[in-house]
């Protein structure tokens, strides 16, 4: 069974390094260059799954009562 | 959607699942943005009868049906189709039997981790096999989000 465990502290650092500061020719490079925020990835990176769920559900909670507000406002 | 309710509920009714799709994508730290819950499911005659249970709360329907027609959510329901695209009180959820990519739930499952979440423990696809689905699915949405979990996915990997 594979279990996800939260990174240690190290691997963590490497991470944010590599995200920071993308090698030439890398992945993480690429993503960048088409478009990616990289730090909204170390941010998302420093939160445990139930954290970036919870950072979802109050982004599109924020996001319906925009859209709420424009509807009210169209009628 | 309600993901943390459903996944709860989900938990709570000892169904045998694993989280696919942008849900699983987000678990991992992706930014993208999803408007439904899709799962695998063992199609074990005590699981559907589990997932029949768990989500007849949320009282569900078949998102491409007419209102106007009936329809039982039952365990006989389940096996009747490969993929089921759901429309619940939680908001939409897809329920699918086998992933492209990579099979039926039990290779799904093993290309999958566990992750502690809302007090519950929940199976989600490892990062190169979400990767694997999102590249075999080759729709624009699966395809937009692929250098993001690659970066994602090169920057855990060990030196």
């Amino acid at each position: 069974m594979k279990t996800r465990h939260n990174p240690t502290p190290d691997r963590l650092a490497r991470a944010e390094d590599l995200l920071r500061n993308p090698r030439p020719g890398s992945r993480i490079e690429a993503a960048q260059k088409f478009g990616i925020d990289l730090t909204l990835l170390i941010e998302k990176l420093r939160l445990s799954p139930a954290e970036r769920v919870r950072r979802m559900h109050d982004a599109a909670n924020a996001a319906e009562q925009v859209r709420g507000a424009a509807r009210r406002d169209r009628t | 959607m309600n993901f943390i309710v459903a996944v709860q509920a989900l938990a709570d009714e000892g169904v045998d699942f694993v989280i696919i799709g942008g849900w699983s994508a987000i678990l991992h730290g992706s930014s993208s943005v999803t408007n439904d819950l899709d799962i695998c499911y063992s199609r074990n005659s005590d699981n559907l009868k589990r997932l029949a249970s768990a989500l007849a709360a949320f009282h569900p329907r078949l998102r491409d049906l007419s209102q106007d027609l009936p329809f039982v959510w039952d365990q006989a329901t389940l096996p009747n189709a490969a993929i089921l695209t759901l429309s619940t009180d939680l908001g939409a959820i897809d329920l699918l039997a086998e992933v492209s990519g990579l099979g039926g739930f039990e290779d799904v499952k093993a290309h999958s981790i566990l992750v502690q979440a809302f007090d519950r423990e929940i199976w989600t696809l490892d990062l190169p096999a979400l990767i694997r689905t999102k590249r075999v699915a080759g729709r624009a949405k699966d395809l937009q989000v692929l250098p993001e979990l690659e970066g994602l996915l090169e920057a855990g990997e060990p030196e």
